[in-house]
């Protein structure tokens, strides 16, 4: 579903973000990555989305090959990819089921999908009686369901989630790793960067340690300290 | 279609959210093209009145209608003998209704009706042979009881004439670089609103927004800001027109430009707006949408 290959990037003023890294996500499978802040985590997602360019090697992203895609056909690659950040990333100005709709409308579906697939999805992450309010008026835990609902709500066979548990509280967190497993149980992969280690060990999920740009561990059932296995198993 | 729609919605929804920024766009333009719209009218004004001046009319005599037509013959040929007098020539009553007609027809049809073919005063039209000269003239014919008034081309008109030229460069210079200003102008504020809205723009993106659907409502909005502005520089330049043409004037300089000028001129400021707007977004979205 998401190969990397010989991946690098380096970014203006000689910052290097990712060093050769080779990794190859099956569908269906809920990766973690892991390590210390500036280990290139947030990079990798980002070389994914197409939002950086890579300055060496080759990402595949649902077959295809993202390094060369035109810009023009960036949108169609996001489409296809539902991503989750930290701080939501929700428009203030528009409700729940607004902000949810948004996705759908922004790729031109029609009205009679939209009003279908947008309760169903608030439904799937328990806001149903709160389709009218607004992002101010949720707390941080139900900002972040409306954000997986929108990433969701166009049934993405990717979902990259970027420390969406960045800002919440550790009782929160577990409901919105419940929710990301229910995602991951439907057949949509699941990336997840994240330093939250009750989180990994809980999951027992595939981990992907980063360090310094490079892969230093790779390892499925994993724990977020765990040192079993080296790199690429 | 339905896209469109929603767009055009979106376009809509950004002017009410932005009224501040959308206000000084749209005043932005509005003051461009007035200042813009003034100069090509003045530009008019400059070369219709001075049409009439170039054709020798340093000085028009003004006659009653007393002693009729054998008094105005005597009159002429007196002024013509005058030594400052180049050349004469005699306007009467037809003629000057004509040369009303010819003035006001294009633009003011209403001031046809006002004015009778017997209304306008006979007059000769005098070409002097040197400027300077034409008090000597005045002061010989002050009193005459056949003379209704006199209208002279001054010096300083004259040199004004002669400035035709720089006047309508300056005129044209005026709107050209007025008009671009509204331009830039406008790309400033669509960059202001882009800015204000780079969350927002950020998560279209994400989310798979093409550049198209991301674009089309700041591309509407300049285009309505730029329409709005130029409709009230049509309007306030009009109003301003309108004014002018109210105040009393002499025959030697006119206040008035034709309806058809201001019609086509007006209509051509507005699209410029709307273009403007337009080109404006266009330039503003450039740099900040890159995917």
């Amino acid at each position: 579903m998401i190969r990397l290959d010989k991946v690098a990037k380096v970014y203006e003023g000689g910052v290097v973000a990712a060093r050769e890294v080779d990794m190859n996500i099956n569908k269906g499978e809920f990766v973690f990555l892991v390590g210390p802040s500036g280990s290139g985590k947030s990079t990798l997602i980002r070389l994914c989305l197409r939002e950086e360019k890579v300055t060496k090697g080759r990402i595949w992203v649902a077959g295809k090959d993202i390094t060369r895609l035109p810009g023009w056909k960036v949108p169609h690659l996001r489409r296809t990819v539902g991503t989750v950040f930290q701080d939501f990333k929700l428009l203030p100005n528009k409700t729940v089921a607004e902000n949810v709709a948004f996705a759908l409308k922004v790729i031109g579906r029609p009205r009679s999908i939209v009003n279908r697939q947008v309760p169903q999805v608030l439904e799937l992450v328990g806001l149903s009686a709160k389709a009218n309010r607004y992002p101010r008026q949720l707390s941080g835990g139900e900002q972040q369901r409306v954000s997986i609902a929108r990433a969701f709500v166009n049934r993405p066979p990717i979902l990259l989630a970027d420390e969406p548990t960045g800002n919440l509280d550790p009782a929160t967190s577990v409901g919105i790793m419940r929710l990301l497993d229910r995602i991951n149980l439907t057949g949509t992969t699941v990336v997840m960067a994240t330093h939250d280690h009750a989180i990994v060990d809980a999951m027992q999920k595939r981990v992907v340690r980063l360090n310094r740009g490079r892969i230093e561990q790779d390892q499925s059932g994993a724990g977020y300290e765990s040192r079993a296995a080296p790199a690429g198993t | 279609m339905r896209n469109f729609l929603y767009l055009i919605g979106e376009a809509f929804t950004n002017l009410r959210r932005n009224v501040l920024v959308v206000a000084a766009a749209v005043v932005a333009v509005f003051v461009s093209l007035t200042l813009a719209f003034g100069a090509l009218v003045f530009n008019e004004l400059v070369r219709t009145t001075t049409l009439q001046w170039q054709a020798g009319n340093h000085m028009i005599i003004f006659l009653h209608d007393i002693g009729g037509a054998a008094a105005h013959d005597e009159m002429l040929e007196r002024v013509g003998g005058f030594e400052e007098v180049e050349r004469v020539f005699y306007v009467d009553k037809n003629d000057a209704f004509e040369e009303y007609t010819q003035m006001f027809a294009r633009g003011s049809p209403g001031m046809l009706e006002i004015v009778d073919r017997t209304d306008l005063p006979a007059s000769i039209r005098v070409e002097l042979s040197d400027l300077s000269q034409y008090q000597a003239v005045q002061l010989r014919l002050v009193g005459d009881p056949l003379v209704r008034r006199i209208s002279i081309v001054s010096e300083g008109i004259e040199r004004l004439l002669n400035l035709t030229g720089v006047l309508s460069a300056i005129g044209v210079g005026l709107v050209l670089v007025l008009g671009s200003a509204s331009v830039v102008l406008i790309a400033n504020t669509i960059r202001m609103a882009i800015y204000a809205r780079r969350e927002e723009i950020s998560i279209m993106k994400l989310v798979g927004a093409g550049n198209w659907f991301i674009r089309v409502p700041f591309l509407l909005e300049g285009s309505i800001e730029g329409l709005l502005g130029g409709g009230l520089a049509v309007g306030a330049v009009l109003a301003g027109h309108q004014f002018l043409g109210q105040l009393p004037s002499d025959s030697l300089i006119q206040f008035q430009v034709s309806g058809d000028f201001l019609l086509r001129w007006g209509v051509l400021v507005l699209l410029f707006g709307g273009a403007a707007g337009f080109l404006g977004s266009a330039l503003g979205l450039r740099r900040f949408l890159k995917v």
